[in-house]
């Protein structure tokens, strides 16, 4: 039989465990026997771990049995997590004969992560067996822990049923600082005013922009995945709108007036809650993605077109009476002058388009905003929010920069004097020069 | 972008069918020029350009041109002169089909392309066409050598290394190669005019028309252009049409000065009947305001 009562990973591993020793102690037994009965093994959640027990830190674990007939329990030995710790002084053993304590008292002895419990006298049908061990450190690496052993009972020993299995979440660099942070006398200072601790609770904030950073990544590959599409149908909608043919140009202006004229809200409601209703199932992800390109691709649409239309005449004429076709003139002249005047406008388009991805929260995607809600609602607490709102901002601000720099430059460039080395009438001497 | 719509005014009495032999109109036009140009004709040379009646109304009410008669033969420098609004812009770019005639003909070597041309012709006679305009017109992204280069590669569909040294050759002819990798905006003015200008001849057209090319230009930096227009004049062998306001370059390097007013040809000759002997009195008062 396997000695080894700690299963760590994967359930099923466990439960195919479980079932192989209920299966031996089936065998073994004589038919008839009765067993001491482990009801339960939990772990109290380490403060500040939200819901979830972290290895590594101080937990309480709390482990009950109860005899049965025939029973008649001298000692117990739980054999704990291996890698985790425990202080065998601060285990409370508790003895129950029906809802009252008993007088059964127990010691309790540590060896290696066996814990060895000896009662003063052997417990027979009806008692309940309670160990607290109020210091006990799970296995830092954390996953699931189950809790075993062996008891002795009219001088046999006997295997314990295993527990059921106790998840535990990896001890990490953020829970070391979290468990630092809630030692500081400032953190407790700060947070014990009421607006600083319900809005920006330290603790909080280093666990969400950890635990948020899942949805943030959703968010960035929802609209890197979308803009690329979105771009390219704007661009189409554009040429169309700029178009000599009434068909094309009508179809682009229903197109682009209705997707700018209706919320993004609705759209997404309309295709999140419609499609599926026609039996069409796509993953909330890539409709996300959908949804997205399509909404944009109408304000890039009037974007591109605004900036084709901003090319002076000249700039066709040029091209014209170098002989050049309305396509190569599109291709080599316009859009390549048309590309550089609305990089800052997409750029503005782009950020919207990032924060719109918040939107989607309301269909259920995994995105920040959704992250953000369920911290919330979990630790009751509003910093989550404040947090998701720093991970907006580490992707809009550079760009709001970027778009004020680049708006600079094509000012400068378009008042003409650009990079010129020369002042003005250098070159007008030169020129002069040249000429002689 | 330009509109196809040919518009025929119900009383324009030019309207007529342009002389249809070719040899035979010729004749006649080399009668009535050889007085007026010090072009050298060649033996049954052919004009390059003919300009027969033609009309030009913008929104169906203002008349541009009125009634142009010109033609201009291989080689030949014709300057373009007269007060603004006179139509000589509008008749350039009438030459090119930049603007739609409304009525009359014209004809580049003998091809009439007053019809309806598909774009493809358009195009094809573009290419055969220069143009230098009042505004430059460069392609602001792209360098002094790109300008240059863009047509000879995606017009003549030349190889980049074969359209790079015609570039550079064409930047060295204007006085620019150093600047060949400036953005226009780097350049002044009168550097973004010889760029065009060399845009235009890398094209190797038959035909240059030069849309007042120094107005928009400050004065110290129009002698540069003249320069280069000139040189070009001697050495190149071109056919220029040239509407300018510089009369010191009309006079110098014209084979042939054309007063234009109220949207026809007032009057044509030599630089010096033009400017020493104006036979109008319109002529007359126009280059006096001007000296």
């Amino acid at each position: 039989m396997d000695k080894t009562s700690i299963r760590m990973g994967a359930r099923s591993v466990v439960a195919a465990f479980v079932l192989a020793l209920a299966f031996a102690l089936a065998c073994a037994l004589p038919s008839g026997a009765f067993a001491l009965t482990t009801g339960s093994a939990t772990a109290k959640p380490n403060e500040d771990g939200g819901s979830s027990v972290i290895g590594g830190l101080p937990t309480r674990l709390t482990w009950e049995a109860t005899a049965d007939k025939g029973d008649s329990v001298e000692s117990v030995e739980l054999v704990l997590p291996e890698g985790g710790s425990f202080d065998s002084s601060t285990t409370k053993i508790t003895t129950l004969k029906g809802l009252e304590r008993s007088k059964v008292e127990g010691e309790a002895t540590p060896q290696g992560n066996k814990l060895t419990v000896k009662f003063s006298e052997p417990l027979v049908d009806g008692y309940l067996i309670r160990l607290e061990i109020t210091d006990m450190h799970f296995p830092s690496e954390g996953g699931s822990v189950v809790v075993g052993g062996t008891y002795v009972s009219n001088g046999e020993t006997k295997q314990l049923q295993d527990s059921a299995p106790i998840e535990t979440i990896p001890n990490t660099l953020v829970q070391g600082i979290v468990n630092w942070l809630d030692h500081q006398p400032w953190v407790q200072a700060w947070n014990s005013n009421q607006f600083l601790g319900m809005f920006f609770k330290p603790q909080l904030i280093v666990t969400s922009l950890f635990s948020l950073l899942p949805g943030w990544f959703v968010c960035l590959g929802i609209v890197i995945a979308s803009y690329p599409f979105a771009v390219v149908l704007g661009l189409v909608f554009a040429l169309m709108k700029v178009s000599r043919f009434k068909l094309l140009r009508a179809i682009a202006i229903v197109y682009i007036n209705v997707l700018r004229g209706t919320p993004l809200f609705l759209q997404i409601y309309i295709v999140f809650f419609g499609l599926p209703m026609m039996n069409i199932n796509i993953d909330n992800v890539i409709l996300g993605i959908i949804v997205m390109a399509v909404n944009s691709s109408a304000y890039l649409a009037e974007i591109f077109r605004a900036g084709i239309e901003s090319i002076p005449a000249g700039q066709y004429e040029a091209a014209s009476s170098l002989g050049m076709g309305h396509l190569q003139t599109m291709v080599n002249i316009i859009l390549p002058q048309t590309v550089r005047r609305v990089i800052p406008t997409v750029t503005s388009d782009f950020i919207t388009a990032f924060k719109d991805t918040s939107l989607l929260s309301s269909v259920g995607v995994m995105e920040l905003m959704m992250f953000s809600k369920n911290l919330t609602s979990i630790t009751g607490n509003m910093t989550p929010y404040v947090t998701a709102g720093i991970f907006y901002l580490i992707v809009t601000l550079p760009l709001i920069k970027v778009v004020t720099v680049i708006e600079k430059r094509i000012a400068r460039s378009e008042r003409g004097s650009g990079p010129r080395p020369k002042a003005k009438t250098a070159v007008a001497k030169e020129e002069v020069a040249d000429a002689v | 972008m330009l509109s196809k719509k040919r518009m025929h005014l119900p009383n324009n009495t030019h309207d007529v069918p342009p002389a249809l032999d070719a040899e035979e109109a010729a004749r006649a036009a080399h009668e009535r020029d050889k007085s007026l140009t010090k072009h050298h004709f060649e033996p049954h040379e052919h004009p390059c350009v003919r300009i027969e009646h033609l009309v030009k109304t913008f929104d169906g009410e203002t008349q541009v041109l009125t009634d142009v008669n010109l033609t201009v033969w291989p080689g030949e420098v014709v300057c373009v002169l007269g007060p603004s609004g006179s139509g000589k812009s509008t008749m350039l770019r009438c030459i090119n089909l930049l603007e739609t005639p409304t009525a009359g003909h014209i004809l580049i070597e003998d091809k009439e392309i007053t019809g309806h041309l598909l774009q493809a012709e358009v195009n094809k006679l573009r290419q055969n066409l220069g143009m230098v305009f009042q505004s430059f017109n460069l392609f602001p992204h792209l360098t002094a050598k790109g300008n240059v280069m863009i047509g000879q590669t995606k017009v003549l569909k030349k190889s980049k290394e074969e359209a790079e040294a015609e570039a550079l050759k064409q930047l060295e002819a204007v006085g620019l190669l150093d600047r060949a990798d400036y953005k226009p905006a780097q350049l002044s003015g009168g550097q973004q005019q010889r760029v065009a200008i060399a845009r235009a001849v890398a094209m190797h057209p038959d035909i240059i028309l030069f849309d007042e090319p120094t107005s928009a230009l400050d004065p110290e930096l129009v002698r540069g252009v003249l320069d280069v227009m000139r040189r070009l004049a001697e050495h190149g062998g071109m056919t220029m049409i040239v509407v300018t306001h510089e009369m010191g370059f009309a006079r110098e390097v014209a084979d042939r000065v054309v007063f234009m007013e109220g949207g026809v040809v007032v009057e044509q000759g030599t630089p010096e009947q033009v400017f020493d002997n104006p036979q109008h009195k319109r002529t007359a008062e126009f280059l006096g305001s001007i000296d």
